[in-house]
């Protein structure tokens, strides 16, 4: 009997999946840093460096979109806050390469330059440590990972769902941002984190840097989407789904529904860390307005646009999203928003399972 | 008749009792305050174990699996259950049968921790446990499963998968991450398929499945749990004549290993399966015994099968 084919996904991917997976790695892996470093300024085919930085922002954007996904699509949980989990990430990155600028500020002091500005004589406990990348990277992890077990673990007990959870997620990204704009929350206020000159001692502004960042970016994007492709075709991945479609009869076969929604929701938000932690260095400046509400929710609309619970939509989305974005805030900066709330309609009128779905259906079709 | 009035005030509890979230505290210290305002202090501290000699008084020489023992319980005031005794054996297939109201669902809620009675004790004979001082979640760990009116499945996961998740075992994210099913597990898996007749449906979507289909895929995640005694309601409701007839085959097979209770209104189905029926009436047993001795029973006729039956 033919049974066992039909226990979800076997494998990670079949044998289509990995191609297609082994061409996306090395169009972001090989050929783009070679179209920037190897291809002479002169050629036609040279990629400019704002191209990569913004590239590199793009796949930063792409690692938040699978965290949004793992929740939203998979667990049936909507944030409209992991913007907070992507700051608290990018502040702990933005903390050590504030450190690392040293007495090159303008004010030749080792403090960062609005500490000296606020006249304070020495650092604060928990700028600590920050000196050390290894101390920063991590904090760029547990931090929003703490915050986020924290919070779920009241909310999940409380079974607080739906529409309430979202917003309390809004609430908590909010609080915190006016947290952070004070001056003396102790992190930049309004201003932020920002001046950088280098990370581990090499020099932010050096091509060769931007591409080793970016480079970065796409190896986290790939290890972040191996791992959520794990766990969705895990077993685990087959509760978090039946949580999401009946919570009660999940419970009835035994399972604890709080423990793996806690799971997807810590996880979720480490990974929005890392994404913060990997985008500061290259976008030079982090401050309170990345948690503003309305970020996370647009962190939302590139899943939806994408496609939910299919990982490969949610990146996809974050990149056609944040494509138009750029075009648009460019070629015509007042319409951006009109466009992102038509775009929003149209896909939730005509495309309900985002791109993703869409493209599945003409494949079908085919 | 003041009781007819008083079985309709009962159906607002019902909802809330079948609803299949865990018992909240509110809901669970409702009935001992309740029970300890109507009897005084006799139930104010009740034994979490029953009396051995009490057990071996009621069960006597039977094979008992599960023992409902002097069980009464009331919600404001309207008595569901008076003093009722019900001893299922090992292996049965029990119907129980009875007019609206008569407490069939009360019972089956009483027996699986949703409703804490006022008086009276549940047990397994192997067991010292009083089962009505356990929660939802040990009683179903000690193999009573219970299967609810409208089918409950996954819907978007396959037949296969819904099997694997109900199966028993360690439940936990850690254990999950890194499942494997054994080949034990698999052969299982597909026997129990094999059984509930959807061998051949186990890459299909457990909500493509026709009505009557998925009420079996939930009997088939039940069995997956190991259950001990099958708990099983109106499973026929909204059933096709075939599917019926499948069903009552199914419910045959299955008792025997285990022993099946089954609530039904329809005379005719528990005709076709019934070994032995029990007719309750009023929160009692009015009648049990087999279905002849049963339909014949003048009482029973009086107030259950009273209109003449054609």
């Amino acid at each position: 009997m033919k049974a066992e084919p039909a226990v979800g996904l076997k494998a990670l991917h079949d044998k289509r999946g990995w191609l297609a997976l082994a061409v996306a790695t090395l169009v972001l892996c090989v050929v783009i840093p070679v179209l920037s470093l190897a291809v002479p300024v002169s050629s036609p085919l040279h990629l400019p460096d704002y191209l990569i930085a913004l590239f590199g922002k793009f796949l930063c954007y792409g690692i938040v979109a699978l965290a949004i996904d793992l929740i939203w699509g998979f667990t049936g949980i909507l944030s409209l806050g992991h913007g907070v989990f992507f700051a608290l990430g990018g502040y702990a990155m933005g903390m050590y390469l504030m450190l690392s600028i040293g007495a090159q500020g303008v004010y030749k002091s080792a403090l960062p330059d609005f500490m000296v500005f606020l006249d304070w004589k020495e650092l604060p406990w928990f700028w600590r440590g920050f000196d050390y990348l290894g101390v920063a990277l991590t904090a760029a992890l547990v931090v929003p990972g703490l915050l986020a077990f924290a919070f779920g673990y009241f909310a999940f007990r409380s079974r607080i769902r739906g529409v309430y959870f979202s917003i309390i997620t809004q609430a908590l990204t909010y609080a915190l941002m006016l947290l952070f704009f004070r001056n003396e929350t102790g992190f930049g206020g309004n201003n932020g984190l920002t001046d950088f000159k280098s990370l581990y001692g090499y020099d932010l502004h050096q091509p060769s840097t931007k591409v080793a960042l970016y480079l970065f970016s796409a190896l986290g994007l790939l290890l972040t989407y191996l791992l959520c492709r794990y766990i969705v075709t895990s077993k685990a991945g087959r509760v978090l789904r039946a949580i999401r479609d009946a919570e009660s009869r999940a419970m009835f076969v035994g399972f604890n529904p709080t423990n793996y929604k806690l799971f997807a929701w810590t996880l979720s938000a480490v990974l929005c860390g890392l994404a913060g932690a990997l985008y500061v260095p290259q976008v030079g400046i982090i401050n309170p307005s990345e948690m503003q509400p309305a970020n996370s929710i647009e962190m939302g609309i590139w899943v939806a646009v994408g496609g939910r619970a299919t990982l490969f939509g949610a990146v996809l989305g974050a990149f056609l999203v944040n494509g138009m974005r750029s075009f648009f805030t460019a070629a015509m900066p007042n319409a951006w928003l009109y466009v992102l709330g038509l775009l929003f309609i149209a896909v939730t009128l005509f495309f309900p399972d985002g791109v993703a779905g869409a493209l599945g259906r003409l494949k079908r079709k085919s | 008749m003041s009781e007819s009035s008083a079985v309709s005030s009962s159906v607002p509890a019902e909802p809330r009792a079948s609803s299949e979230a865990p018992p909240s505290p509110e809901v669970r210290a409702e009935p001992k305050a309740k029970s300890n305002e109507k009897s005084g202090k006799r139930w104010s501290v009740r034994p979490r174990l029953v009396d051995p000699e009490r057990r071996a008084a009621v069960v006597g020489t039977r094979q008992a699996v599960l023992v409902v023992d002097n069980v009464s319980v009331s919600f404001d005031g309207f008595k569901a259950i008076t003093d009722l005794t019900l001893i299922l054996d090992k292996g049965e297939l029990r119907c129980l049968i009875g007019p609206n109201g008569a407490g069939k669902t009360t019972l089956m809620d009483i027996i699986t921790g949703k409703t804490k009675p006022d008086s009276g004790t549940v047990f397994m004979p192997h067991d010292a446990r009083d089962l009505t001082q356990l929660t939802e979640y040990e009683i179903a760990a000690l193999g009573i499963c219970r299967k609810f009116q409208r089918p409950t499945v996954f819907a978007g996961h396959t037949v296969y998968e819904n099997m694997e998740l109900a199966l028993t075992g360690p439940k936990g994210v850690w254990n999950s991450l890194f499942f494997r099913l054994s080949a034990e597990q698999k052969q299982k898996i597909e026997q129990i398929l094999e059984q509930i007749g959807l061998h051949e449906h186990a890459a299909v979507r457990a909500g493509q499945l026709a009505h009557g289909q998925k009420q079996w895929l939930e009997i088939g995640m039940l069995l997956a749990q190991d259950p001990r005694v099958l708990l099983v309601d109106e499973p026929i409701a909204g059933m096709t004549h075939q599917e019926t007839e499948r069903t009552a085959e199914l419910l045959k097979s299955l008792a025997g290993e285990r022993t099946v209770v089954v609530v039904e209104h329809d005379m005719e189905f528990v005709r076709s399966i019934a070994q032995r029926v029990t007719v309750l009436h009023e929160g009692k047993v009015l009648a049990e015994g087999d279905i002849d001795s049963v339909q014949n029973n003048p009482r029973v006729v009086e107030v259950y099968l009273g209109e003449p039956r054609t």
